[in-house]
């Protein structure tokens, strides 16, 4: 072997060694981390959070081992540093090595190479007496830290390795303690398929909040034997999972209750909140109000949006056609324009109803409606629907008396769009007022005022046609006016003059709309208000005073809105009252068959909320004494109170989790009192009852 | 306290004052057997109205599809929480009827879901006796509308006590005469009628 052959050697097995080592220190340091850090864990709990960490940790750590000694042994690579090693070892070599490698000349290193070849014998000791040291150590640590983690309980090194809500069940029990089969417990919510909603464990819950119908499991410490679970008063079975794991399964129920778990004399009380599946919402966009057609002909766009909050299955619009008068009625029932959504949550319907295709005859009435239906297969489906709109077409006899405006787009909304923009020109005109000339300031106010004008002959023209009067009467005796005609326009009395006299009511009776007032003045009244507010605006901006027709015609705005949203008209008329003569009746009156028994006033109905204060303060006067008692007593509480006040359900659930988890709970508690006791009773509706 | 005021309750859809006279006709009833103090004449309330507040009973009836609008049914929930009862009656007496399907759809999504009421309930003792439950009507005996007899009133139980009775036997017609003419019957045909209210007002 000549001596750059030796080197070439030596340099490969002190490389490998110097990888070996490498892997093996990266390997224990790795191995360390995890065992130390579950020693920890199993010591003192570390939070999840830090447990996600130590995997990362320890391979983050290995290999920065690793690249430290790789880097310590980077010299291996040259072969002069390694000859100048074995010459350090080998002193009987006396440098030939060394200078053999140098010296180019075969003649010149012919001696060299005797010399190196007497020493080699001697070069292998150094040799494997460094390989060994380089193994041997991390050998040694990477076996401690594997025994480390393998003699930790088995939990232990996968609670750190894979962290999740569900291993705190694997947690030692406190030492010198009869394990607990109550406490930890972690809960697995499985929503419904059709919810799309991923599953999501909770650990150690005082309450389990999920959708209606989903799959919980709840699972503890502990041998299943002796343990009972019960929600409400029906059993459950609880089931071993392995030798030591217990789980009770279940499904979500409608209405909330409570998950009683017994262990001999001990009780555990879980909230279970479900969270039901809203139907879907349908508005009816189109048509946007009930009407009246004078002949069943013709196309009426129906457009609805539907929304649901897990996906719709399909919507769809229903229809009903009532025939008949008095006692005889026949109807007919059927759908159009069904969209299969197929999961979407917000769909939108667009279809129309060709009247004709119905057969419609007089005194027919259509119930047109949306209805969205979810994908709920568990249960449901949820199905929502819109309002209603009726579409009549009116008899004969009816014409004159039925006076409903036609479908969109309805004069009055017109109005309120060009109102708006009077406003904002009249608002403008008095913001640059103070810099513009009064002459140019009263020319302005009166082309705003020509155009108020003109939109209160339109609403007078509105509410003439609901009158039943010529349509065009105010508006051309208004054109009439400003062309110097000889008649003038009609003044708000002398409009409410005219709907006293369409409508039969007393003059002087009309301003006020009392009980006795007809329908088709009660429907009007917004509008008559808007008439005499766009009056009193013009008379201002005639005499260039945008700034005092204002609040009139913001008036006017808000009284025409609320003639927009004004409720349903009854237009069925008025029912015959029939006033009974009780002192009559009362001395002619008989009393046969009778019961005799004796019967008491029941309890007030609104007593509920008063016996949840009672049961809070019960509660709250348990808690020093026996805190483990007040808890379920308050958790019992939230089971009644998530139904119907939900307010004090979630102080309650916010004071219960600080009760378990030894937080201070009075500001929850002070808040769950207030809210239990309610605001202060003032009695303002009269007692109801009999005589007795 | 107050007079017991007779409810008739206004709707949107529909035909909800087809039984104009049974008003009256309660009203004297209950003023011919009973001590209750009442109103002489009854009043008509519209559903969405606060006004019903003030009032523990309210009878619905009518031919036509009942579609309550949003504030209808946020004001019929309310009032039924706060223990009011309400009584409905079928006046198609048809149980296939677009009346019967429309207005039990929207008890269902307002009170929940309507049970067959037992003939044993304490309704039929509340005042009169009923032993063998509501008693029939002529449009059920003379076989018209869905021609049969229905057996059992159906209602929706909130901790056992009524808060919404329904009937498709059709008493709107059945008590739908002057009470005037009360005299020429042999048997009153309004005294289920008495109990109804009797029962609303003591439970």
């Amino acid at each position: 072997m000549t001596a750059a052959e030796q080197v070439r050697s030596t340099r490969t097995v002190l490389s490998a060694a110097a990888v070996l080592s490498a892997l093996l220190w990266g390997a224990a340091v790795a191995l360390a981390t995890v065992g130390m850090a579950a020693l920890t864990d199993w010591i003192v709990a570390l939070p999840q959070g830090a447990r996600r960490l130590v995997l990362a940790a320890g391979i983050i750590g290995g290999i920065m081992a690793a690249a430290t000694v790789l880097w310590r042994a980077r010299r291996v690579r040259s072969a002069e540093r390694v000859a100048l090693w074995l010459e350090e070892r080998v002193p009987a070599l006396r440098y030939s090595l060394v200078t053999a490698l140098e010296v180019c000349d075969a003649e010149a290193r012919e001696p060299l190479e005797r010399d190196v070849a007497k020493a080699l014998a001697t070069v292998a000791a150094p040799t494997r007496a460094a390989v060994l040291k380089a193994i041997v150590p991390p050998a040694i640590a990477v076996t401690a830290s594997a025994l480390l983690t393998a003699t930790l309980p088995a939990g232990m090194i996968a609670r750190v390795r894979h962290p999740n809500p569900s291993d705190i069940l694997e947690r030692r029990a406190p030492a010198g303690r009869p394990l607990d089969r109550l406490a930890p417990l972690v809960a697995t919510v499985t929503p419904p398929a059709y919810t799309g909603l991923a599953s999501a464990t909770v650990t150690d819950p005082s309450s389990i909040a999920a959708i209606q119908g989903s799959r919980v499991a709840v699972a503890g410490r502990g041998t299943s034997e002796g343990l009972d679970a019960w929600i409400g008063d029906s059993s459950r079975t609880i089931v071993p999972t392995r030798s030591d794991r217990w789980q009770v399964e279940f499904a979500m129920p409608r209405i909330p209750m409570g998950l009683r778990l017994r262990d001999g004399n001990r009780e555990r009380l879980i909230v279970l909140e479900p969270r039901p599946d809203s139907v879907p919402v349908v508005t009816l966009e189109l048509p946007p109000r009930d009407t009246v057609v004078r002949a069943p002909r013709g196309r009426l766009p129906i457009v609805a949006q539907a929304h649901d909050d897990f996906g719709l299955d399909a919507v769809w619009v229903e229809l009903i056609v009532s025939s008949g008068e008095g006692e005889k009625f026949t109807f007919r029932t059927g759908t159009i324009g069904r969209v299969d959504a197929a999961g979407a949550r917000d769909v939108t319907l667009r279809t129309e109803l060709r009247l004709d295709s119905l057969a419609l005859g007089a005194g027919d009435i259509v119930h047109v409606r949306a209805v969205g239906r979810d994908r709920n297969d568990v249960t449901g489906p949820g199905v929502g629907a819109s309002e209603t709109r009726a579409i009549r077409i009116p008899r004969r006899g009816e014409y004159d008396s039925v006076m409903v405006e036609a479908a969109p787009p309805p004069d009055v909304e017109q109005s309120q769009i060009s109102q708006r923009m009077l406003i904002t020109l009249a608002e403008a005109l008095q913001h640059r007022r103070p810099t513009l000339p009064r002459s140019t300031v009263v020319a302005e106010s009166r082309a705003i005022g020509a155009d108020q004008a003109r939109l209160r002959r339109h609403v007078g023209n509105v509410i003439f046609a609901r009158l039943g009067r010529e349509p065009s009467g105010e508006e051309s005796q208004g054109e009439e006016q400003e062309a110097g005609g000889g008649n003038a326009p009609l003044t708000p009395q002398q409009l409410l003059a005219a709907a006293d006299s369409a409508t039969q009511v007393t003059a002087g009776a009309a301003t006020d709309f009392g009980e006795d007032e007809s329908p088709v003045v009660a429907v009007n009244r917004p509008l008559l208000e808007a008439y005499g507010a766009m009056w009193d605006a013009t008379r201002a901006l005639d005499i260039g005073e945008p700034g005092e027709a204002l609040p009139h015609m913001r008036a006017a705005l808000a009284a025409m809105e609320r003639a927009r949203a004004a409720e349903r008209l009854y237009l069925r008329g008025k029912v015959p009252t029939v006033i009974v003569d009780l002192n009559r009746v009362r001395l002619a009156g008989k009393l046969e068959g009778a019961g005799s028994s004796v019967r008491t006033p029941d309890a007030r109905l609104d007593t509920t909320r008063a016996q949840r204060a009672a049961r809070l303060e019960r509660a709250l006067d348990l808690l020093a004494a026996n805190p483990s008692a007040s808890l379920d007593s308050l958790l019992a509480l939230r089971v009644d109170a998530l139904g119907r006040e939900p307010a004090l359900a979630a102080a309650l659930g916010r004071a219960t989790e600080a009760l378990r988890t030894g937080q201070s709970a009075t500001e929850a508690l002070l808040l769950a009192r207030r809210i239990a006791g309610g605001e202060p009773l003032q009695s303002t509706t009269p007692l109801w009852g009999g005589a007795w | 306290m107050s007079p017991f005021t007779f409810v008739t309750l206004q709707y949107s859809s529909g035909d909800w004052d087809s039984a104009p006279l049974v008003p009256a006709n309660l009203i004297d009833s209950v003023a011919r057997y009973t001590s209750l103090d009442v109103l002489p004449t009854g009043v008509m309330v519209p559903l969405s109205s606060s006004d019903l507040m003030r009032y523990p009973f309210a009878f619905l009836t009518g031919h036509l599809p009942v579609r309550f609008t949003d504030a209808e049914r946020a004001r019929l929930t309310t009032w039924l929480d706060r223990g009011g009862l309400l009584f409905v009656d079928d006046h198609n007496h048809d149980v296939d009827g677009a009346f019967h399907k429309t207005v039990t759809e929207e008890i269902g999504r307002v009170a929940g879901p309507l049970v067959n009421l037992p003939n044993t309930h304490s309704l039929y003792s509340a005042f009169f006796s009923f032993p063998d439950g509501p008693p029939t009507t002529s449009q059920e005996l003379n076989g018209w509308g869905d021609n049969l007899v229905h057996k059992n009133l159906q209602a929706v139980l909130v901790r056992d006590r009524i808060v919404v009775l329904y009937s498709s036997k059709d008493y709107s017609s059945e008590w739908g005469f002057h009470p005037e003419n009360k005299r020429f019957q042999s048997i009153d045909p309004t005294r289920f009628g008495v109990n109804v209210i009797v029962y609303a007002l003591t439970r």
